[in-house]
C-alpha cells in the first residue's frame, strides 16, 4: 500500500508551533491596548479564525463554479472539505467574539455588521452541511450543493451592507473595534494569520483527502457489489 | 419563452388554486403566527411597530417555503417533472413561471396578513405608502426568484420542509432586514434614513439572484437522478 | 474574573475545537482503515 503523503500533517503541526511562537509576539512584542488592556489579545486569535473562515467559503464558492463547468467530483469533495473547516473556524470565530464583547463591553451579543456576518454565514453554510449530509443520488446532490454553494456567496456582500445599515438605523453604542491598530499590532496580527493559514491549509488537506479515500472505498464496494 | 413561462405559470396557479386544499395550509400557519405573537402584549399593550413587522416577515417566509414546496411537488407525482422537461418550454422558463405563481401566491397572503398585523397586533398604517407597496413588491420579487430556484432542491426527501426552511431562511435575510426595516416605518416607526437604502438593497438582491437562478436553475431541475 | 483568566479561556475554547475536529478527523480515519482492511480480507477469500 502506498504511503499517505506526509505534507498536510506537517502543514497542521508547524502551524501550531509557529502560532505557538506567535504567542510571544502577542504578550511581549505587540503593546497592550490603551483602552480595552489584555481583552484585546483576543483579537489576535479572533482575526485569523475569521479570515480563514471567509476564504473557506470563498473556497466552496470556487469549487462549486468548477464543478458545474467541470463535472470533477474531486471540485465536489473540495467542496465538502471547505465548507467543513469554515463552519468549525466560522463558529469558533463566534465564540471568540462574543467572549471578547462579554470582558470588553459587557455584553454577550452586539449588532455589529461583521459579527452579524459571520453569524449569517454559520447559519448558511451549517444548512449547507445538513444538505450535504443527505443521501440523494450523488450526482444530483452535487449539482444542488454547487449550486446552493454558489448562492450562499454571492449573498455574503449583501448580508454585510444590509447589517451595516439595519445598525446605522440603531445608533451604534459601540465606537468602532480596531480602528487604528499600531504597527507592532498590524505585524504581530499579520503574524497570526499566516501561521494559523498553515495550520488551516493543512487541515483542509487532510479532511480532503480523507473524503477522497472514502470515495474510492465507496466506488471499490460499489463495483464489487455489481459483479 | 415568455408564453410559455405564462403558460408555467397559469397552470401553477390553476392547479394549486383550484384543486385540494391549495393555499390554505400556507395561509393558516401564517395567521397562526399573528395570533401567537399576540399573545406576547399585556393587555391593552401593543407590539411595537418593529416587532409587528418582523411577525409579517415571519409569517411571509414561513408561508414562501410551503408555497414553494408545493408548487414543486405538483410534479412529484407520477414523474411529471419528465413531462415538464419534454415540453418545448426551456428550462428556466420553468423557473420563471413557478416564480410568477408563487409571487402572485406570496401577495395574495400578504393581503390577508396585512390586516391580521392591524387586528391582532394593533398597528396602525402610517407613513408614506408608495415605498411600502415598492419594498413588499421588490422584497417578494427576491424571495420568489430565490425560493424558485431552492424550491427544487429538496425534492424526493423527508422532511423537505424544513430542508427548505434551514437553507432559505439565512439567505434571504438581507430581504427580511429591509422588508422589517421599512415595515417598521409604516407601521409608525419613522426613521432618518427613509428607506431610500433598503431600497437599494432589495434592487441589488432581485438582480443579483434573478440572474443567478436563470443561470443555474438547469442545473438543479434538469440535473441527472 | 480576571482578564487573563478570560483570555486564557478563550484560547483554549479555540484549541479544544480545533482539537475536536481533528480528533473527529482521527476517527473517521480510522473507519475507513478498518473498512479496507475488512474489504481487502474479503477479497481474499
Amino acid at each position: 500500500m502506498r504511503s499517505l503523503s506526509i505534507v498536510p500533517a506537517m502543514l497542521v503541526l508547524s502551524g501550531s508551533l509557529t502560532f505557538a511562537c506567535c504567542q510571544w509576539l502577542i504578550y511581549s512584542y505587540a503593546p497592550t491596548e490603551a483602552t480595552m488592556g489584555l481583552t484585546q489579545k483576543i483579537f489576535y486569535i479572533h482575526l485569523p479564525l475569521a479570515w480563514w473562515a471567509l476564504f473557506s467559503f470563498f473556497l466552496v464558492f470556487v469549487g462549486s463554479v468548477s464543478y458545474l463547468l467541470k463535472r470533477a467530483p474531486g471540485a465536489d469533495r473540495l467542496c465538502a472539505a471547505a465548507a467543513e473547516t469554515g463552519v468549525l473556524l466560522s463558529g469558533l470565530a463566534l465564540v471568540t467574539g462574543t467572549l471578547w464583547a462579554r470582558k470588553a463591553w459587557g455584553v454577550w451579543w452586539t449588532w455589529d455588521p461583521r459579527l452579524t456576518t459571520t453569524l449569517i454565514m454559520w447559519f448558511i453554510y451549517a444548512g449547507y452541511l445538513v444538505l450535504r449530509g443527505l443521501n440523494p443520488p450523488p450526482q444530483r446532490k452535487s449539482l444542488v450543493c454547487a449550486v446552493v454553494g454558489i448562492a450562499a456567496f454571492l449573498d455574503v456582500p449583501l448580508v454585510f451592507v444590509s447589517a451595516r445599515i439595519w445598525r446605522s438605523i440603531h445608533p451604534a453604542v459601540f465606537a468602532a473595534k480596531d480602528g487604528g491598530l499600531e504597527p507592532e499590532m498590524k505585524l504581530t496580527a499579520l503574524g497570526c494569520v499566516v501561521s494559523f493559514g498553515l495550520f488551516w491549509a493543512g487541515l483542509l488537506w487532510l479532511r480532503k483527502r480523507q473524503l477522497d479515500l472514502r470515495d474510492r472505498l465507496d466506488t471499490l464496494a460499489s463495483a464489487a457489489q455489481q459483479q | 419563452m415568455l408564453r410559455l413561462t405564462l403558460a408555467v405559470a397559469r397552470k401553477d396557479l390553476s392547479l394549486t388554486l383550484w384543486r385540494g386544499n391549495g393555499l390554505m395550509q400556507a395561509l393558516l400557519l401564517g395567521l397562526l403566527i399573528f395570533f401567537v405573537f399576540s399573545l406576547s402584549q399585556e393587555v391593552g399593550e401593543n407590539l411595537s411597530p418593529q416587532s409587528a413587522a418582523a411577525v409579517f416577515w415571519l409569517s411571509s417566509t414561513f408561508c414562501q417555503v410551503l408555497i414553494f414546496n408545493q408548487l414543486y411537488a405538483l410534479e412529484e407525482v407520477n414523474n411529471s417533472r419528465l413531462g415538464l422537461l419534454l415540453s418545448p418550454a426551456p428550462i428556466p422558463a420553468v423557473w420563471l413561471g413557478k416564480a410568477i405563481a408563487g409571487f402572485i401566491l406570496l401577495l395574495f397572503a400578504q393581503l390577508l396578513f396585512l390586516p391580521a398585523a392591524v387586528v391582532f397586533l394593533g398597528q396602525s398604517l402610517h407613513g408614506p405608502l408608495p415605498p411600502a407597496v415598492a419594498i413588499l413588491l421588490l422584497a417578494d420579487t427576491g424571495m420568489c426568484a430565490l425560493g424558485s430556484l431552492l424550491g427544487a432542491l429538496a425534492q424526493g426527501q423527508a422532511a423537505r420542509e424544513s430542508l427548505l426552511s434551514i437553507v432559505l431562511f439565512p439567505l434571504l435575510t438581507p430581504l427580511l432586514l429591509a422588508g422589517i426595516g421599512v415595515g417598521a416605518q409604516i407601521f409608525g416607526n419613522p426613521s432618518p434614513n427613509g428607506p431610500g437604502a433598503w431600497m437599494g438593497i432589495a434592487c441589488a438582491f432581485d438582480a443579483i439572484f434573478l440572474a443567478t437562478g436563470l443561470l443555474l436553475f438547469s442545473f438543479i431541475y434538469a440535473g441527472e437522478e | 474574573m480576571d482578564t487573563l483568566v478570560w483570555v486564557i479561556i478563550t484560547n483554549a475554547v479555540v484549541w479544544i475545537g480545533l482539537g475536536a475536529y481533528l480528533i473527529f478527523l482521527a476517527l473517521q480515519q480510522h473507519n475507513l482503515a478498518a473498512r479496507l482492511t475488512q474489504w481487502e480480507m474479503l477479497r481474499h477469500d
